[in-house]
């Protein structure tokens, strides 16, 4: 129902230690936000696709679909960078509009596709990330990392959840199309209206039976997991230890 | 369908036909990477004092009754799956609601910080909206300002006596339009414009987005109002039981 859930099921990086790959992962996002250079960029993007898909073995095709999610924000957004309105023309390109230009200068453009190329780069990061670790491991992750076991448990709890509400979700807009709930515009709001509050209603009624069902196994407060721990492998260490370290190399360079 | 509901999909149908033309529209997050280092950094510690705020009035709810804890987290998975759900545009493009302006009028807007961050969590990481370095962004502009915008219209218009559903589709509207508004601001504070600096470049941003943007926050409204009248006529005690429908308001 969700394809990156699907795939990081799938992955054959799913089993390396977990611990591992959100440091690797969280590591060189930092890398690549902070590095002024593109090379860095370019170097996280390969490094990371090669991960994801050699390794993982993420389908290429659903790899360059995911990488057009956020495309349109990036267009938008990069085209407001770059492109001003002013009463003088200035140096990278100049249309007349009436009295004024639009226009754009030579720096501008230049920060405007570094801006591109490390927003990819930090994108293969989450994607790395999200398509070899499934989420409960990340959870297991968060809890190393202390935070609130309350917010661990919600996560737990509200992950589970999106699966059954969106299976329920999905019968009734097909129960609904098969009823003629979406044959024009006006019927398709109100369909989609009394799907959501049949939603909310199933949902709470549901979380009522789900908590007597937790209390009759003897729920106190945690909901216990079997995680299994796999142990992270000195080779593996060293590898991303040396990769870093090549990468905070060209970080200082751009910053030179 | 009463009148007063004909008359809403009728506006709704009218304002769908004007911006028939909006490409894929997500709700505004900003995407992994685009924000620099230190704006990520400002932006999360802006949003601690809301969340820890959230935090606690979530574990006050917890502690009065452990049954609680399943029915926040079903609010939660709500929150996400109805932003993740394609909501009916004319054009066949994709476009997704924010749910968080139903979210702060049916259970608060400091229960929401708390629920909205782990739904830009799993957003990020399931659905690659957003991101993890801009988390903190769009905790601010999502779970925060929006939720808090359309809970305070909700209340404002309650007092002054106003038609339910009237304040809940202004409380829907306004939070998804001041979402629109703040993310438009810090990506200006972030890339200030060459010529006018961050003015201007707000303005730039603003309207950039707001073709897709103003469209999606009326539509949000209008279903937000959609799903309101439905959960008034058939969840009575489960909208009693969340605190969003008090004894005397009940007719």
């Amino acid at each position: 129902m969700i394809v990156i859930d699907k795939l990081c099921y799938q992955s054959g990086l799913r089993y390396v230690n977990a611990s591992e790959k959100f440091l690797y992962a969280v590591l060189t996002l930092a890398m690549c936000i902070i590095s002024r250079s593109i090379l860095t960029a370019a170097a996280v993007f390969s490094v990371n696709v090669f991960l994801t898909v050699t390794k993982g073995g993420t389908p290429f095709g659903r790899y360059l679909k995911l990488l057009l999610v956020p495309a349109a924000f990036l267009l938008m957004s990069t085209a407001v960078l770059v492109i001003n309105i002013s009463g003088t023309p200035l140096d990278a390109f100049a249309v007349p509009l009436g009295k004024c230009y639009l226009t754009g200068s030579v720096s501008s453009v230049k920060e405007g596709l570094t801006l591109c190329g490390k927003a990819f780069g930090a994108v293969s990061c989450l994607y790395f990330l999200s398509l070899t670790t499934v989420m409960t491991d990340i959870l297991g992750v968060m809890k190393k990392l202390h935070v609130p076991g309350l917010v661990i448990e919600l996560m737990m709890l509200i992950y589970r959840f999106i699966f059954l509400l969106m299976e329920t979700a999905s019968a009734i807009t097909v129960s609904q199309n098969s009823r003629l709930g979406n044959k024009d515009y006006r019927t398709r709001i109100r369909s989609f209206g009394s799907m959501g509050s049949a939603l909310l209603v199933r949902s709470i009624k549901r979380s009522s039976v789900l908590y007597n069902a937790m209390e009759a196994r003897c729920y106190d407060g945690e909901i216990r997991v079997l995680s299994e721990e796999r142990p992270a492998k000195w080779k593996e260490i060293l590898c991303i230890a040396g990769y870093e370290c090549i990468l905070l190399g060209t970080v200082i360079w751009s910053w030179l | 369908m009463t009148k007063r509901e004909t008359i809403l999909l009728k506006a709704s149908i009218a304002f769908a036909i004007l911006f028939a033309v909006a490409p894929t529209v997500n709700a505004m997050h900003i995407m992994e990477g685009y924000l620099p280092a230190g704006y990520c950094v400002a932006w999360g510690i802006i949003c601690l004092p809301f969340l820890v705020a959230g935090f606690i009035s979530l574990n006050k709810k917890i502690n009065a009754s452990r049954r609680n804890l399943t029915l926040i987290a079903m609010s939660g998975a709500f929150i996400f799956v109805i932003s993740s759900l394609k909501i009916p545009s004319v054009t066949g493009s994709c476009s997704h609601m924010t749910g968080t302006g139903l979210g702060a009028i049916l259970f608060g807007p400091a229960a929401v910080s708390v629920l909205g961050i782990i739904v830009l969590i799993f957003q990020a990481l399931l659905l690659a909206h957003g991101g993890i370095t801009t988390l903190g962004a769009n905790t601010f502009s999502m779970a925060v300002m929006g939720p808090v915008m359309a809970f305070a219209v909700y209340k404002l218009c309650g007092k002054m006596n106003m038609n339910r559903k009237v304040s809940v589709f202004l409380a829907a509207l306004s939070g998804d339009f001041f979402t629109y508004c703040v993310t438009s601001v810090q990506l200006a504070l972030a890339y200030p414009s060459e010529v006018g600096g961050t003015a201007a470049s707000a303005v730039k941003f603003l309207g950039v987005f707001a073709p897709t943007q103003i469209p999606l926050a009326v539509i949000e409204g209008i279903l937000t109002v959609v799903i309101v009248i439905g959960l008034e006529t058939y969840a009575v005690p489960e909208l009693k039981n969340i605190g969003f429908l008090r004894e005397k308001e009940v007719r």
